[in-house]
Parts: structure tokens; C-alpha cells; sequence
């Protein structure tokens, strides 16, 4: 049993090959391989790009709380590159000209079936989500189809030691409502990627899971697994088809796990563990310091280049964080659906900007080539609805940062597009890594067109 | 106004079309079929049942650590750190029947089975597995032994040669490699406890002998099956002794070897767990409150709060066995002295750390579940109460009545509330609003009715300095408090009926199907017989056809 993933070249891309001997790499691993200019590998091919997800729930503050169905405070008046920064945009000032916003762009996919934040999640996969028949038991979905960072992953995933990294700030998501509220990594419907909340697991995870070679457990936990594969390869013939895509994605992670045994550690320097814990303060969230936190490891991991494609759930859909550093006592969730409140759900929407905009600029300070991570990545960042008081998912507030390695528009723009898919938005992102990549999303959210003025 | 409900609802089940009105229960109030059996257990298995097909499914994060502590000990199951389980239709167990793991979960299985035999090693209780002298027997032929008495246990089956064989083979080679037999036997059961025969249920069945046209599980699965339900871990030696001799093909042999695990003392933390899932008590210790408005919460007076609904369920189900519907209604209740002051008891300075039964008497209207601080807390916003979610609670969780979502592109905000001084006037206004009538009209009254109790549980009679009205209903019935409400809910028919669904949504992993109804109502007619006995229905759960029988994997 092999698995597709196996068949790609991790071992040859963690080890530089030469003359059939294998050596490692200088450090930082990446600076080895840059032609004269900075701008390239040796062999021609370009910098790693990377992609990053980023997610808040319940939306962001109407213009007029009494029109919930009228325009948002998030969105600039004027369309192209000089737009103005909104006081909700006005956190992205020192990377504006990576920053593009795209407004009027409605999730397509969403309509076959609706449910207020369910159907606004699949934003990130362009695949309408699936209904649980739910008899008279509590009501769940999953997704329909994978997200798009998983979409990435699964052609590029293979070339690193992660093929993905999952990372959350705020624990207060919501569980009781199946996997599309819960998480915002998804390989299938079945296949939710849980996400880490504490940054001493996740460096645990980039920085600490490697397994030297003279270990002396390495060719017995080899075998275990080897062993284990043989298992779950013979089930499988004896389980119903679904079980068997189960027991297909228990061996492929189990050949993961292998491979990542297997191979040698990046040779880069090894950052120093984190600190930082996800633990409330006087019954408070550390959101920012966590935040920062989770945005200083992937800045590490990707220049290290662990892994090029992560995931962060900043507040969860539906989820109840509580944005004290603004005074405010109140869950998001119920606070988005009060009228009253919009002039806090709007200040909530200010500091969660600027958590973004924290990710942006650890990217942008961390040199890579002639440029910095931030030129090489790209980011999508949106929510679960255009604002939580309406549950629409028309004019989602969408916000695509980053160079995309050249492939995106530079500076920024304002595109506004009333009634596009934004399916096409997650294509535009996933090709800046895979420009090949067909199509994405399914259904009436299917996309095979990128959106021409955000691309370069 | 139907029209929209009826659009949104699309792709629902057609039951839950007709949702919007009060009393119309989706799943209805079953009445006993009224055919007696004629007093052989019923262990007829009637010709209509269409079994739900079998699902891998995954142990549970504690029924693999129970099982850790089963198999190697006290200090092995500290260090056990299987991942966490992900819910479906409000069960752990529901998503463990159809989550499929990547590469985190795989990680955290296999660091956990090193972790778990290493801790074993150290503590000795590795080498208890160790039945033969290697150098007397040779290492393979003993590893083989290992490999053969540790797999049946862990796996909850015999191994087939082949099984063995490649495990063994796993053990002898780092044995060989590392200098050490023990050390072999060590990468053998890490090995072991990473396989998909440790790791899920694996229900394949077989044909019933007794009628080939269906299939039902294995001993040995239904062993797993029952174990893993009523005690939360692996079959011990007598009920695998059971499926060896195959006693557990018939109704009776079941109901004794269940009679026998009850009990355990791990049924009734495995009932417990049930509780603590489909009441939620578990969320309490992460729950959040507003500490500007609530300084007195913290995380003992949350599990405080946790711990008096928990003695009153311990109480109810396995000191008394007593009727389980006088949940809803026990005039007495059991509260430590933390409680007991955030109460107001008369007598809380006698109280200690543990919960003691003190009689209620009428106090502050309390009695059973909806009276309890832990409910009510779990039921609120962090600074406010919400009649709604209290409201939407009894529904779905207790009664198992299905409430429509708000519907998409409707505003879900409360109209202009200016003139509304409580939450209750708020929510009337909400109530105005034709788009929210509908649904609000069926979980809002109820929670009226609660007004009484804030967000942290404690009585009150005013809100926001005004007067509070907590004259409310359920299904047409006034009541007044929690001991009103309670006493309603014991007499609703779906209440009994929910809690016997819910159970065996839990214990078989998934949500019943149209094709096992005969025997959802056979499990209702049977609690209801009982005199709503729990341990009763735990047994009858697990005898049911239902419960032994699998479709054809397809």
C-alpha cells in the first residue's frame, strides 16, 4: 500500500541531492538555492508560495444597523488601487499595498441548501455543505467538499515536512453543530483537520516532532507502521465503501507519519519553544497575545519552510469570544445579532483586522530573496456572513493580502463585483501556488475563472 | 409566512416541515405497541427491522484511555493522549462513526501508544503480559504468546495467525535489535494499540444461523458493543468468556451479562458521561461569564454546579433505582456548602466540599433538572439569561422536538426594544415579528418561566430593577419555575421517549432509522414497563434487535 502522497519527492526536497550523496542544506535553506538575483532556485524554479486562510465568524457591522440589508461599514466608497482605508481597513496601513478587498461577492455555493452560518462557511471551499438528516436529534453539517487550503495542500503538501498546519486563537467555537461550524480546514466532508489553539503545540508540532537518524526507536516505529498499514489495508476489503475512503485516509496519514519519521530535519535554525499558552487571564481569552503568538511560528515555519499552506481561526462561526480588550463583556455571536450593537460589533471588526494585519506584517519583516514571506504568500481572509445580524451571504467581507509570489495585483485594489461567485476569489488564491489548478468548489459554487483585476 | 419556513427547510426531513407549532413533536408521542410478549424476552427479532449498516467507530477519547488502564495499568492510562472527539448530531460517538483521521489524529495515536507502554515498562505492569521464558520457549515462539493474549484482549477478539505473525514479528526484531525481549514486547503492543483493530469498533457481523437473509454481529462485536456502552471500556475476561462460549446469542444471555457489568463502578461513570454530553454538564468548567457582572463565578462553583446534578442522576439511577422521570421533579437535591450559599440554603453552613442531599422544600421554586444552577448557567448568555436557549434546550434535548433555524436573509435582530425593560419584554417584541413568531412562540414561553433564575442560577425577582413575570407554558400547561416545569416534562410522553432515543443514539453511534422503528418503540414500551428504570433501559438497549443486528456492509 502506497499512498499518492508517498509517491511525491518529500525525501529528495528535504535533502538537497548531490552527485547521488545526500547532504544538508546551509541555513536558511531557501537562501542555498537562490540564483544571483535572490529571486530563484538554482534550477530555475521560483521561491516556495505559500497560502494562509484566515477566518472570523459572524461578520462584520452594517452601515446602517436599521437596513440590514444596506451596504457595510468595511468596504472603501471607491474601487482600484488608491481606495481609501475604511477605519475597519485602516489596521492594514503598513502593508496596504499587499492588501486588496473585494466586495459584492456572494457564496454561490451556498444556495442550494441555506442555514445561517453554516451556509456562509463554505466561503472557504466553494462546495455547498451537507445536511445531516437530523430526525429529532441536534442538527449538524459537514462540508461538501475540501477547503481550499486543503485543495493546495493536496498538490503541494508533498514538497514539505507538513503538508498543512492548522491554528486557532479564540476557544470559544462552536461544537454542537458538526464539523462546518467547528473547523475551517476540511479534506472532505468526513475528513475535518482539527486545529491547534495552544502555540506551545504548535511549535511542538512545526519545530519538535522531527526524529533524528541515529534514533534508535526510528526502524521500530518504521515497522509498527508498516504493520499498521497492512491492517487497514486488509479491513478494508471487508468494510462498506465509505469506511474504506476512512481507512484510505487512516493509511495516507499513516504513510504521513511515516514519511515525516523518515526524513531528515530541515536544516534551519530551530526557533527558541514558545511561551505563550492559550489559557484565560481573570476569565479573559489572551486573544491578541496568542494571535501574535500563532502569527511568529508560521512567519518561522514558512522561511524554515515546514510547511506552505496553514489555516488560522481567528474566531470561530458562531463562536461567543468576547472582546475584552475593548471593554466589551458580551459574545460576539450575540452581539451581532443586536441592532444596538452595531457600533461594538464595528469595533470588534477594527481589532480583528488588526490581528490580521499582525500576520501580514510578521510576514513582510521576514526577508526572503530580494523580497520578504509576505511577496511569496498569499492570504485569504472572510467570514461566515456579510454581517451577523442579516445571516447574509451576499457583499462578504473579503480581504486577499499578499504578492502571491507575483501572480497577484500589486498594489492592492478594491474590486467590486455584485453578484460574483467567491468561489472565483479561493481560485484566484489557490493558483498563485498551483496555476494549473482547474477549477475549485462544486455545485453552484463551482469556479473555473480567477477574478481578473486581482490578479497581477 | 409558511412559505418561507417550508423553503428554508429544504432537504430537512418532511417531518420537520411542520415544525412551527407548538406541541407537534417530529418524532410524536409513541405510545406502547400494547402487544405483550409472550414472556420469552422478546428476543424475537421482528421481520420489519432493517438494521442501520455498521460503521468503524472510533473509541472514544476516555474508552481508549479506559482501555490503556485496562490493558497496562494506572501509570500507562496518565500518559495516554488519544485525540479529542468531534460531535454529530450532538453525540461524540455519532462523529466517531464517520470521522475519518488525518494526519494530527494518527500523530496523537501513535505518540500515545509509545508514551502508554513505555509508562507500562517502568511500572512493571508491562511484564504481566510476559507468560513464558524466551529462553526456555525461544523468543519468537513467546513473543508469539504475547502477541496472542495482549491482541485478544486489546483487540477484544482472537488474532488469526497471520495477525500474530505480523506483530510478533514487529516484537522480535527490536528485540533482537535493542538487546532486550521486554523492550521487543514493547514496540509489539505499541504496535498493537496503533492497529484499527485497537483503535475503532470494527463491526464486519456475520449470518445469523438462525435466518441467513440477515446479518448479525460477531460475539466478540457485540461483546466491544456492549462493553464499550455500558462501562466505557474494553469486555473483561468473563464477558469475553461469554462470546467465546457464545453466550450472548439470545436475549437473556445479554440481559445477564449486562446485569453483570452494571455492576461495575465504570457504568456508572459511563452513564455519567452520557449525562454529562446530552445535558452538556461536561461544558461547564470552560464555561464563560462575565466576571464584571459575575465575580462570584469561578471554576469550583461551576463544578459545584456539575457535581449536584451528577449526585441527583447517581442518585436516581443507582442508589434507588427509583423512576428516572422524578429527575424532572425531586423535590430535594444534593449541594456542597459553595452551592448551598450561592442557593441561599438555610442550612449551607453545614455543608462541606461534597454534595449533600438537603430537602428543597419549595425553596425559591427549585425542584429537579431545570432547577439545578447548572442548567440554568449552561442556558444563559455570559452576562444575561436567554429564555430562548432555555426554551430551545427542553424542546430538542429533552423532548426531542425539532426547532426550526432562524431563516436565512432574515434579520434575526430583536425590533426596536427601547421601551422593553426586561428580557422578557424584549423578547416579546421578537415574538411580534412574523418571520420569528413561529419558532420563538415554542421555545421562548417556556424560558419565561425561568425568569426567575439569572444567569449563574441564583433566584431573583426582579431584572434590570423590574418586576419579573415568570407565568409561562409548555404545550399549553401554565406553570411557574422550575419545579412547574419539571412537573409538566415528567408527564409529557416525549420525555421518556427522547431519553431512550438519545441513549441509543449514544450507544450504537448513530441516529436511528425509519427501518428500526419496531424497535425504538419495543425500547420505549420496555422503559415505560420499568417504571422508567435507567438501568433497566441500559440492559434493554443492548438486548435489543437492534442492537445485534447489522446491515450488509455496502
Amino acid at each position: 500500500m502506497v499512498s499518492k502522497r508517498l509517491q511525491l519527492s518529500r525525501r529528495t526536497m528535504l535533502r538537497g541531492m548531490v552527485g547521488g550523496s545526500v547532504v544538508a542544506l546551509a541555513l536558511p535553506p531557501l537562501e542555498a538555492m537562490l540564483d544571483a538575483h535572490g529571486e530563484a532556485h538554482a534550477d530555475g524554479s521560483g521561491l516556495p508560495r505559500r497560502l494562509v486562510t484566515w477566518f472570523w465568524g459572524n461578520g462584520v457591522a452594517l452601515a446602517d444597523p436599521g437596513n440590514a440589508g444596506g451596504p457595510l461599514r468595511f468596504f472603501p466608497g471607491e474601487t482600484g488601487p488608491s481606495y481609501t482605508l475604511t477605519p475597519q481597513l485602516q489596521p492594514f496601513a503598513a502593508v496596504r499595498d499587499y492588501v486588496s478587498v473585494l466586495s459584492g461577492y456572494r457564496v454561490a455555493a451556498s444556495y442550494p441548501l441555506r442555514r445561517g452560518h453554516h451556509d456562509g462557511c463554505a466561503i472557504l471551499s466553494g462546495h455547498p455543505f451537507i445536511e445531516l438528516p437530523p430526525g429529532s436529534a441536534n442538527y449538524a453539517s459537514k462540508f461538501g467538499g475540501p477547503t481550499v487550503d486543503q485543495v493546495v495542500a493536496e498538490e503541494i503538501g508533498g514538497q514539505t515536512f507538513l503538508p498543512s498546519i492548522q491554528l486557532a486563537v479564540s476557544r470559544r467555537i462552536i461544537s454542537s453543530e458538526g464539523f462546518s461550524l467547528q473547523f475551517i480546514s476540511h479534506k472532505g466532508p468526513d475528513q475535518p483537520l482539527s486545529q491547534i489553539f495552544d502555540p506551545r503545540e504548535a511549535w511542538d508540532r512545526l519545530f519538535a516532532s522531527f526524529t533524528a537518524p541515529e534514533d534508535p526507536s526510528k526502524p521500530h516505529r518504521l515497522a509498527a507502521l508498516d504493520a499498521v498499514m497492512e491492517d487497514a489495508a486488509q479491513l478494508k476489503g471487508r468494510v462498506s465503501t465509505n469506511d474504506g475512503y476512512r481507512l484510505d485516509a487512516h493509511l495516507d496519514a499513516v504513510a504521513q507519519l511515516r514519511s515525516q519519521i523518515d526524513a531528515l530535519a530541515p536544516a534551519c535554525e530551530i526557533p527558541p519553544p514558545t511561551t505563550q499558552a492559550n489559557d484565560e487571564v481573570g476569565g479573559n481569552e489572551p486573544l491578541e497575545e496568542v494571535n501574535r503568538a500563532m502569527s511568529d511560528l508560521l512567519a518561522l515555519a514558512f522561511a524554515c519552510d515546514i510547511t506552505r499552506v496553514a489555516s488560522v481561526q481567528f474566531t470561530g462561526s458562531v463562536g461567543y469570544t468576547v472582546y475584552h480588550m475593548l471593554g466589551q463583556s458580551m459574545g460576539h455571536h450575540d452581539m451581532t445579532h443586536d441592532g444596538g450593537l452595531n457600533d461594538a460589533v464595528d469595533a470588534a471588526t477594527i481589532e480583528t483586522m488588526a490581528n490580521l494585519a499582525y500576520l501580514l506584517e510578521a510576514l513582510s519583516l521576514t526577508s526572503e530573496g530580494t523580497g520578504n514571506l509576505l511577496d511569496n504568500s498569499v492570504v485569504f481572509a472572510s467570514s461566515d456572513a456579510s454581517s451577523g445580524l442579516s445571516h447574509s451571504v451576499e457583499n462578504m467581507p473579503v480581504v486577499v493580502a499578499g504578492g502571491g509570489g507575483g501572480a497577484l495585483a500589486h498594489p492592492g485594489v478594491h474590486l467590486r463585483n455584485d453578484g460574483g461567485n467567491s468561489s472565483d476569489i479561493l481560485l484566484s488564491c489557490a493558483r498563485t501556488v498551483c496555476p494549473e489548478l482547474p477549477q475549485i468548489g462544486g455545485g453552484p459554487g463551482l469556479s473555473t475563472s480567477t477574478v481578473a483585476g486581482l490578479m497581477a | 409566512m409558511r412559505g418561507t419556513i417550508a423553503t428554508l427547510a429544504l432537504g430537512l426531513a418532511a417531518s420537520s416541515l411542520a415544525g412551527c407549532y407548538r406541541g407537534d413533536s417530529a418524532m410524536g408521542a409513541t405510545v406502547g405497541l400494547g402487544e405483550d410478549g409472550d414472556g420469552d424476552g422478546g428476543d424475537e427479532i421482528p421481520a420489519e427491522l432493517e438494521p442501520a449498516p455498521a460503521a468503524l467507530r472510533l473509541l472514544l477519547q476516555r474508552q481508549h484511555v479506559n482501555a490503556i488502564r485496562d490493558l497496562l495499568g494506572e501509570e500507562a492510562a496518565a500518559v495516554a493522549s488519544p485525540p479529542p472527539n468531534f460531535a454529530l448530531n450532538g453525540f461524540d460517538s455519532v462523529g466517531a462513526s464517520q470521522q475519518a483521521l488525518s494526519d494530527a489524529e494518527i500523530d496523537a495515536f501513535e505518540h500515545s501508544a509509545r508514551a502508554v507502554t513505555e509508562a507500562a515498562a517502568a511500572a512493571g505492569s508491562l511484564s504481566t503480559w510476559l507468560a513464558c521464558d524466551p529462553a526456555v520457549s525461544g523468543p519468537e515462539t513467546c513473543m508469539d504468546q504475547v502477541v496472542g493474549s495482549f491482541g485478544r484482549r486489546a483487540w477484544r477478539r482472537p488474532l488469526s495467525d497471520d495477525e500474530v505473525a505480523r506483530y510478533s514479528a514487529v516484537g522480535t526484531a527490536a528485540a533482537a535489535d535493542l538487546g532486550s525481549f521486554e523492550l521487543g514486547m514493547q514496540e509489539a503492543m505499541a504496535a498493537m494499540l496503533q492497529s484499527p483493530y485497537f483503535i475503532y469498533q470494527v463491526e464486519i457481523g456475520e449470518p445469523d444461523p438462525d435466518d441467513p437473509t440477515r446479518r448479525r454481529l460477531t460475539q466478540h462485536e457485540l461483546a466491544t458493543r456492549m462493553s464499550f456502552f455500558l462501562v466505557d471500556t474494553l469486555p473483561d475476561a468473563e464477558l469475553l468468556a461469554d462470546a467465546d462460549a457464545g453466550r450472548l446469542s439470545d436475549a437473556d444471555g445479554i440481559r445477564e451479562a449486562a446485569w453483570r457489568l452494571l455492576e461495575r463502578p465504570e457504568a456508572r461513570r459511563s452513564l455519567a458521561e452520557f449525562f454529562g454530553e446530552v445535558w452538556r454538564l461536561r461544558d461547564l468548567l470552560s464555561l464563560p461569564k462575565d466576571l464584571g457582572v459575575f465575580p462570584q463565578w469561578s471554576p469550583a462553583l461551576a463544578e459545584s454546579m456539575r457535581m449536584e446534578t451528577a449526585a441527583l442522576v447517581e442518585d436516581l439511577v443507582w442508589e434507588q433505582d427509583a423512576d428516572f422521570l422524578e429527575v424532572f421533579t425531586a423535590d430535594y437535591s444534593f449541594v456542597n456548602a459553595q452551592l448551598g450559599f450561592h442557593y441561599g440554603l438555610p442550612g449551607a453552613v453545614d455543608l462541606g466540599e461534597l454534595p449533600t442531599r438537603v430537602a428543597l422544600a419549595g425553596h425559591d421554586k427549585r425542584a429537579g433538572l431545570f432547577g439545578h444552577a447548572s442548567f440554568q448557567a449552561l442556558l444563559a448568555h455570559v452576562s444575561t439569561t436567554s429564555p430562548t436557549l432555555r426554551g430551545k434546550f427542553v424542546l430538542e434535548n429533552i423532548l426531542c422536538r425539532t426547532v426550526p433555524p432562524p431563516p436565512p436573509g432574515v434579520v434575526t435582530d430583536l425590533p426596536d426594544t427601547g421601551d422593553a425593560r426586561t428580557m422578557r419584554e424584549r423578547l416579546e417584541l421578537h415574538m411580534s415579528e412574523p418571520s420569528c413568531s413561529g419558532c420563538h412562540s415554542m421555545m421562548d414561553p417556556i424560558g419565561f418561566g425561568l425568569e426567575n433564575y439569572d444567569s449563574i442560577g441564583r433566584f431573583r425577582t426582579e431584572d434590570d430593577g423590574y418586576p419579573i413575570d415568570a407565568s409561562a407554558e409548555l404545550d399549553g400547561t401554565p406553570f411557574d419555575g422550575a419545579a412547574g416545569l419539571g412537573a409538566i416534562v415528567a408527564q409529557t410522553p416525549g420525555t421518556a421517549s427522547c431519553l431512550v432515543h438519545n441513549l441509543y443514539r449514544h450507544a450504537t453511534g448513530h441516529v436511528e432509522t425509519e427501518g428500526e422503528q419496531v424497535a425504538m418503540d419495543a425500547l420505549e414500551e420496555a422503559f415505560e414497563e420499568s417504571g422508567h428504570r435507567m438501568q433497566d433501559l441500559m440492559v434493554e438497549i443492548v438486548a435489543s434487535p437492534a442492537f445485534r443486528v447489522v446491515a450488509e456492509p455496502e
